[in-house]
């Protein structure tokens, strides 16, 4: 016994001295989140919030949004641009004080390297590039550097300004990567160059206001401040993000006082955190959308009457305040609040659960039985709770609804591939413009099978509707913008009686901050860590 | 033999053919050489087939989900998965046979540095994990079993109880709510407060070790506080088991007429449990003692995720649900090879052990 008396000791004393240690780092900013799906960093190639939130503090963009109000677009990298009369070339004036964190000036030449190397790199943030009508074999003509402080780009048709600088300019791919850095570690293999993708995976040679200092997967990535950043400075120097994927686990290091910012909290949690007077619940309503959708290609789910039924199974505003409190707002219209061209919110939510007119809606349809269908979803956050509510509600009209539950992945692989009849799913818009959602959500190309068009939702439904088509086409290139604000809002009315998505909440980001952290700016396409203070 | 078979007497020598001249060492080496290959071929065979068939596409992960036809088609060539099933299982045998394991999908890193990295993490975890559960586990097993019955007896049954049944994901959050929130005697999720991190220079990745080395008492004794709790919530369970079998196995011997006997030639109670009872089921403990290791080597994914510890167990799990095969298999491997070696220790030991097998 004696024998265990000294270690026992020893550890005693070590967990005391430990334990004394308290709060987070005067000149740090601490987060925890789940960084789960957190796979690279290189902006050609980001495609989950984590990567684009923590991206863009660390690569800044040719223009960025406004934080308070991201349908006005500021400078950034860019500090001035223009359009030409025939509305078929735009000309980006650059800051002449960027830098690399290196030193090493950055030009019009880096800019325009990463703009087509995201174009040839053809990873799905390509899109904000190529559905613009901007190809791998066009490139060099289309966007060039006319000087070391301008880009030229040369437009294939004259888009409103506003809506391609917004689409194309202010994400990802607009991130100004040092080119030499990308070319010294560029692989070839069977021809193809990954422009130093390997390389930017999993570090940062960009101008922003912070570098990344490390990132263990799964573990912790530390951003440091980059000194000679043209912009605000940062007011703490580091940043570290843990990753702490349990809620509850969150939730006590906050309270604590063991980090400063809990991005991923339950529902439940945050309710017991509001009551926290150090604690500030910071919730913004996000352009993204949690909805289901119909597979078309199913005889009975192809009839409008039977879509617009399952909009009245839904206790929209019930759920915002039970299941989705913290997590989302009602709404049932297809461009989210906030957007360009969005309808008000009482226009945008005109459903509530009326079990009567789903009764009727389907008797008029030819199913006063009702009908039973395979319902698909994920296991994550609210989704099983939403669709027991649903499948409850179904259940009452004659509609058996059979749930099942799986990990993301799948439930991605399923849609894309159609193989569902009702699928529970989430979908961000990139910016704040109706057609963001309008052209995946309402548009479809080209329905066939073979065109696997899986990037558009309304394709993995297998819905197409050319009167919405032409719609939408006519809407994205009106520019008078009263006159396009217009047929916006006459397409979403058309959609909200006949699209084969039901929306049901617009996302909530609940970002809960211990009350030292002063000044923390936070928006829907943005979370300015630069800003925060202690 | 494996290390389950707890209560069959052992043979650890196969038979060569008579008259050979291949010595011994050698015939011995070849028949484990030869074991261990056909065992792990056999795991990653089947391993990379089942993961080929689970409808989880690793494509998605990478491209993203709203990544059109022509990004996905291209990133599926890349991969391979344009190749005939038993073309990718060459191709990745090669891999492994170069000791390639080729690129995270999930991590963006290559799955060996991932593994350095998140290895060390869970040999850390279990390995304390493991020596409370035998510290603890032991004693009540014996002392259960002499005072079978009583009080300590009724004791260690609803420790062994409590062990198998309170879940882990339960238990790690009382715990951390009620020794780090409510006592502060511990150290929160992770592996260390943020003071601490990339203080020191990583040597071994046991994070211990390499503040030992470094010199930094600080970085240690943060360490301990943190890893303290979760590796007591990991031990639970492997005090349960090894104190019921230790139980079990010792009310065998104690019915043994060898133990009256002793007792008849005056030796004192506990000379004779300590010197012949307890010996006596030493090999048998050491077998169900590897196995609660093994199994703890292999990463408790639960306790990781509530202790948001970096560790194994989580990495394959992610890897997983990412479709990452190049990580999943990796990991199985390395799963195989610590099953295989600790059964070849196992081996040894015995021999040690137990005259029987030599």
């Amino acid at each position: 016994m004696r024998r265990l008396l000294a270690p026992s000791l020893i550890l005693a004393a070590t967990l005391a001295a430990a334990s004394a240690q308290a709060a987070t780092p005067k000149d740090a900013l601490v987060m925890a989140w789940n960084l789960d799906a957190l796979i690279t960093l290189d902006p050609a190639q980001i495609a989950e919030v984590n990567g684009n939130d923590i991206m863009r503090n660390v690569c800044s963009r040719l223009v960025r949004f406004n934080i308070a109000d991201p349908s006005k677009l500021e400078p950034e990298i860019a500090e001035s641009w223009s359009s030409s009369e025939d509305g078929l070339t735009l000309t980006f004036k650059l800051r002449k004080d960027i830098k690399f964190p290196s030193g090493k000036a950055a030009t019009a030449h880096d800019a325009v390297w990463s703009l087509k190397r995201a174009i040839h790199l053809n990873f799905g943030n390509a899109a904000n590039l190529t559905e613009w009508g901007f190809t791998s074999a066009k490139a060099d003509e289309q966007i060039r550097a006319v000087d070391d402080h301008t880009i030229e780009v040369k437009l294939p048709q004259p888009y409103p300004t506003g809506l391609i600088v917004s689409a194309a300019f202010t994400s990802n791919v607009s991130s100004v990567l040092n080119k030499e850095t990308g070319e010294k570690n560029a692989k070839t293999t069977d021809g193809r160059s990954d422009y130093g993708n390997g390389w930017f995976k999993t570090q940062s040679d960009c101008v922003g206001p912070y570098k990344v200092r490390t990132w263990n997967a799964n573990d912790v990535l530390i951003l440091e401040a980059n000194d000679i950043y043209f912009g605000e400075k940062p007011g703490l120097r580091r940043v570290l993000i843990r990753h702490v994927p349990e809620s509850g686990a969150q939730r006590l290091q906050l309270e604590k006082g063991d980090i400063d910012v809990g991005r991923l909290l339950s529902s439940d949690d945050l309710k017991a955190l509001a009551t926290n007077k150090d604690i500030h619940i910071e919730q913004t309503v996000m352009h993204g959308y949690s909805y289901f959708a119909f597979n078309a290609q199913d005889p009975i789910l192809s009839n409008p009457k039977v879509r617009l039924a399952f909009r009245y199974l839904v206790d929209y505003e019930g759920l915002e305040r039970t299941v989705m409190a913290y997590q989302g707002k009602a709404r049932n219209s297809l461009v989210p609040i906030g957007a360009f061209g969005a309808l008000d919110e009482k226009a945008g939510l005109p459903f509530k659960l009326d079990l009567d007119m789903a009764k009727k809606l389907l008797t008029e349809a030819g199913y006063p039985n009702g009908f039973t269908k395979k319902y698909i979803l994920s296991a994550n956050a609210f989704n099983p709770a939403v669709a027991q509510h649903v499948q409850a509600n179904a259940a009452k009209v004659g509609i058996k609804l059979e749930l099942e539950q799986m990990a993301d992945a799948n439930l991605f692989t399923k849609m894309r591939a159609r193989e569902f009849e009702i699928g529970q799913i989430g979908w961000g818009a990139g910016y704040p413009d109706a057609h963001s959602m309008v052209s995946r959500h309402a548009q479809n190309p080209d329905n066939r099978p073979e065109a696997k068009l899986a990037q558009y939702p309304t394709w993995r439904s297998a819905w197409v509707d050319p009167k919405v088509n032409d719609m939408a086409a006519k809407a994205m290139m009106e520019r008078n913008d009263a006159k396009r604000i217009a047929a916006y809002h006459e397409l979403q009315k058309y959609m909200l009686e006949n699209g084969p998505m039901a929306y049901m909440f617009q996302t909530v980001r609940p970002i809960a901050i211990r009350k030292e952290v002063k000044g923390f700016q936070i928006g829907a396409f943005e979370v300015r860590y630069r800003s925060a203070s202690k | 033999m494996s290390v389950t078979d707890v209560n069959q007497p052992r043979e650890t020598i196969s038979r060569r053919p008579e008259a050979s001249k291949i010595p011994p060492w050698a015939w011995d080496a070849w028949r484990i050489v030869s074991s261990v290959a056909v065992t792990l071929l056999g795991l990653l065979a089947l391993t990379f087939f089942i993961g080929r068939m689970l409808p989880i596409d690793p494509v998605i992960a990478i491209v993203g989900e709203q990544a059109d036809a022509s990004t996905y088609d291209m990133v599926y060539k890349q991969l391979g998965l344009d190749k005939p099933l038993y073309v990718q299982f060459l191709y990745f045998m090669g891999d492994m046979l170069r000791g390639e394991f080729g690129n995270a999908l999930f991590t963006g890193n290559k799955v060996s540095a991932d593994l350095m990295r998140v290895f060390p993490a869970t040999i850390e975890l279990a390995t304390i994990a493991i020596t409370i559960g035998v510290f603890v586990g032991i004693p009540i097993g014996v002392l259960a079993a002499v005072y079978r019955g009583s009080p300590i007896d009724h004791f260690a049954r609803i420790i062994g109880l409590l062990g198998y049944s309170v879940p882990t994901f339960w238990s790690g959050l009382m715990g951390l709510v009620l020794f780090y929130a409510i006592l502060g005697w511990v150290g929160g999720p992770g592996r260390l407060d943020v003071f601490y991190i990339d203080i020191v220079d990583r040597v071994t990745g046991l994070l211990l070790v390499d503040a030992l080395i470094a010199g930094e008492w600080e970085v240690f004794q943060n360490a301990v506080s943190h890893i303290v709790l979760p590796a007591s919530i990991l031990s639970f369970n492997a005090i349960a088991f090894i104190s019921r079998l230790t139980r079990s196995f010792m009310l065998a011997q104690l019915s043994q007429e060898y133990i009256l006997a002793a007792r008849v030639k005056g030796l004192s109670k506990w000379k004779v449990i300590r010197k012949h009872a307890f010996r006596n089921i030493a090999v048998q403990l050491l077998t169900i003692v590897a196995l609660a290791y093994a199994i703890l080597l292999e990463g408790a994914v639960v306790t990781e995720t509530v202790f948001a510890w970096p560790g194994f167990g989580r990495y394959l799990v992610s890897g997983l649900l990412a479709g990452d095969m190049n990580a999943v298999l990796a990991c199985v491997l390395i799963v195989g090879i610590i099953f295989v070696s600790i059964n070849l220790i196992c081996d040894l030991l015995y021999r040690i052990l137990d005259p029987r097998t030599k």
